[in-house]
């Protein structure tokens, strides 16, 4: 008979107690619901024993702060029957200063709000753009409305351009340079080669350790220049809280010995082959006056010359055919011959020279010694070392790119006066929000903290048992 | 629970929850200074949110060890469980602006996603393997029991051997018989199980073969089934394929009289029970073993994130 399965006979073969017997995977499911929270609650338990706080951290700490990941205490302060040990300010001042922004803004947030701990070991520095838009999105201030733009969301989005070509400033340098001229092929001298100059050839940082390709060793040793340098001094020390400069950032003015003294000779005499120092009116004359008394007394036949007849100029009186003159007389004349070529030609072409009221600039008065109060007042030279007082900018971090592909200006400007640098488009290029740009945060370029303010901190910690845990 | 329309009500939602809860990050992570972080306002909402649901599809577990008590139907909190658990992983992600902060954090971060996970993957599992259960086992029993009725299985085709081959040297005595439930013993063949409905009954006919008749039998059946009932989990045997065992034992009618073919038949049904039963078991291991790592992870992270609420709010 063939095998006959009815639901009788099926249920037959079940026992009816079979759920309360502990099948093989109900025994495994039951061990591990308690050994995995068991296990878990051992884990952290033993940081709990150990007194290591680290496991409940949110995240690591910035670099400067790591050696504080343990010691959670040194920032979360518990205050007595507190519950809560979230970090205040004062935790934060008690080893940084935080001057203030400006003394107009409406409200002063906490350090936490910009600095953002337990982010992992990023530049805590870096703060975010919003932390910057929170008030400058829609600038409010307290007082007098602020000069500063008012509407700013990041560097592409309501940047002002920069104020020197916002406000179509002029270089207010008083050296005549023509950039353009100097960007072509140029002959090197009067009798020199055609060299094509680079822009490195005269501009470079102050710590730049590379020769210079067009100085003069005769001039390097100057005991002074007439240059007035504008580096705005005391921007730098608002700008830059720790950070020492590594004088890479901003290109060092430039000098005459470094950059000029190859091709523009201060020839003064054809009977000396040096010229004269790169140096005040007063230093030239004594300098010259030295030279021709030396001269005159190495060479007595000088004295006695015969007239040029080549070099007689209308309108001006003529000289004795033959003329004898006292050692004295000769060295004024080739002086005042000297000053008349510097004055009126070699120091012009880049200087800007004004005489006393009462004199002129003279003509050669043979018959007669000329005055010393006749030497000109070289206007300073009113070199800006530093265009955007607000802001830093690191020519060191660009050195991958060449000079004109920023200042591109350069390449068309005549006259000093030339605003040459570059526009915010030119930074904006490479700098804006988004992956595929270069950083664009305010904090790139701006220092929310004016460090000109700064006060003096008291130590509170001491290494070694800061360290080992003891604070 | 298989996912279908019934479940529409709680989909429908879980999307509304999740979307307020998408819009509310977007304009809280947009407007915080420092972008968004477990310890500012809206960060600490979506961490209690996210917990509380966790809670909630914990206590489920609960719910199922007495489930007398009257708090909903089974069925709505399994459903609770399975949305509100899912929803948890998102939103525990809003809380943390979408990092995984330190130590204690980072393995809650990772524990929650094993958890969301492998409850997807059971709950894929649920809905498509009680569909194949039905098509592929039709002789499905309770699990726990398929030891038993394997016993059974064996038990019979010994009684059907006997029966057809004499004393094969394989039944059990009454003292190996096992006591059931309600006083029934548990040893019924199946076969011949006629005569008064006793509760055990020998093979109903007595068919005997002569000993050179019946070697094949004795031999397939102790080469072939027999192993095969006993463990039916090893592989290459020759009946664990239903194909291979179907040719098996249309080969061996062909070596036997006429008169034991209907053994021969009830071998070939009983074995075709054992290979179902046997892929019962595996498709119930497919349901049920996601559990071993599902649920003990999950109360450990239920564990940790109450220490972790805790001390985030003192730190």
């Amino acid at each position: 008979m063939a095998r006959a399965r009815t639901t009788k006979k099926l249920a037959q073969r079940i026992d009816l107690n079979y759920f309360k017997r502990p099948t093989p995977l109900k025994r495994v499911k039951l061990w591990l619901s308690l050994l995995v929270p068991v296990l878990a609650i051992i884990w952290i338990s033993w940081y709990a024993f150990h007194k290591d706080a680290r496991v409940y951290s949110s995240g690591r700490m910035s670099a400067p702060h790591a050696i504080l990941e343990k010691q959670c205490a040194a920032c979360h302060v518990q205050k007595a029957s507190v519950f809560s040990a979230k970090v205040q300010n004062p935790a934060c001042l008690s080893c940084h200063d935080g001057p203030i922004h400006h003394v107009n803004q409406t409200s002063t947030p906490d350090c936490a709000a910009c600095h953002t701990e337990h982010r992992g070991r990023v530049n805590i520095a870096a703060t975010s753009e919003k932390s910057c838009t929170e008030c400058h999105a829609n600038l409010r201030t307290i007082g007098a409305p602020s000069i500063y733009s008012q509407h700013i969301h990041n560097l592409t989005d309501g940047h002002p351009e920069f104020a020197g070509i916002r406000e179509n400033r002029r270089d207010p340098t008083t050296i005549k340079l023509n950039h353009a001229l100097h960007m072509k092929a140029i002959r090197r001298g009067p009798t020199g080669p055609i060299v094509q100059l680079n822009c490195a050839d005269c501009h470079r940082a102050a710590a730049a350790k590379s020769s210079w390709t067009y100085a003069d060793a005769n001039y390097a040793s100057g005991s002074s220049r007439n240059e007035t340098l504008n580096t705005s001094a005391s921007n730098e020390d608002a700008l830059s809280p720790h950070n020492p400069a590594t004088g890479r950032e901003l290109m060092a003015p430039v000098t005459f010995a470094n950059a000029c003294a190859s091709c523009h000779l201060l020839s003064f005499d054809k009977r000396f082959s040096e010229g004269v120092p790169h140096d005040k009116p007063e230093v030239i004359h004594a300098f010259l006056k030295k030279k021709f008394q030396e001269y005159a007394a190495t060479h007595p036949s000088e004295l006695r010359s015969a007239r040029d007849p080549d070099r007689d100029l209308t309108g001006k009186p003529l000289a004795p055919r033959v003329q004898t003159l006292t050692a004295a007389q000769w060295v004024a004349v080739r002086t005042s011959d000297a000053e008349q070529l510097l004055w009126r030609k070699t120091c012009l072409q880049c200087h800007q020279l004004s005489f006393n009221r009462n004199s002129k600039l003279p003509y050669v008065q043979q018959t007669s010694v000329p005055s010393e109060n006749v030497l000109p007042n070289i206007s300073e030279a009113v070199v800006i070392a530093r265009w955007m007082p607000h802001a830093k900018f690191d020519h060191e971090a660009h050195a991958g790119f060449t000079c004109v592909s920023c200042h591109e200006k350069a390449l068309r400007s005549s006259n000093s006066s030339d605003l040459l640098v570059p526009g915010i488009k030119t930074c904006q290029s490479c700098h804006a929000p988004g992956p595929d740009h270069a950083e664009s945060r305010c904090f790139e370029c701006h220092t929310y903290h004016d460090w000109s303010k700064r006060k003096e901190i008291t130590p509170t910690f001491s290494f070694p048992p800061l360290k080992t845990g003891g604070l | 629970m298989r996912i279908d329309s019934t479940q529409r009500t709680w989909a429908i939602a879980s999307a509304i929850i999740f979307s307020a809860s998408l819009i509310a990050y977007i304009i809280y992570a947009h407007n915080s200074i420092q972008g968004a972080r477990g310890g500012s306002s809206a960060g600490l909402t979506f961490g209690i949110l996210g917990f509380a649901f966790m809670l909630f599809a914990a206590l489920l577990g609960a719910r199922k060890r007495v489930p007398v008590w009257r708090l909903g139907r089974a069925q709505a909190w399994m459903r609770g469980h399975l949305w509100l658990g899912t929803l948890s992983l998102p939103i525990i992600l809003f809380h943390g602006g979408f990092h995984f902060g330190g130590t204690l954090t980072r393995v809650l971060m990772w524990l929650l996603i094993f958890t969301v996970f492998s409850g997807i993957f059971g709950a894929v599992l649920q809905h498509y393997i009680p569909r194949v259960m039905t098509a592929d086992v039709p002789l499905e029993t309770i699990y726990d029991e398929i030891g038993n009725v394997r016993n059974l299985l064996l038990e019979e085709a010994d009684r059907a051997m006997e029966g057809l081959c004499g004393a094969i040297g394989c039944s059990k005595t009454s003292t190996e018989e096992i006591q059931r439930a309600g006083g029934f013993t548990a040893m019924r063949p199946m076969a011949g199980a006629t005569k008064g409905g006793a509760a055990v009954a020998p093979a109903a006919e007595i068919l005997l073969l002569s000993e050179e008749e019946s070697t094949p039998l004795r031999r397939f059946y102790f080469n072939e089934v027999r192993p095969f009932l006993e463990r039916p989990a090893q592989r290459r045997l020759l009946l664990s394929d239903g194909g291979k065992a179907q040719l098996g034992f249309s080969g061996l009618r062909t070596l036997l009289p006429a008169r034991a073919h209907t053994t021969v038949d009830d071998l070939e049904d009983v074995c075709e029970e054992a290979r179902q039963l046997q892929k019962q078991q595996r498709l119930h291991h497919w349901l049920h073993l996601w559990l071993l790592v599902h649920i003990p992870i999950s109360l450990a992270l239920i564990v940790l994130g109450a220490v972790h609420a805790v001390m985030a709010l003192k730190y």
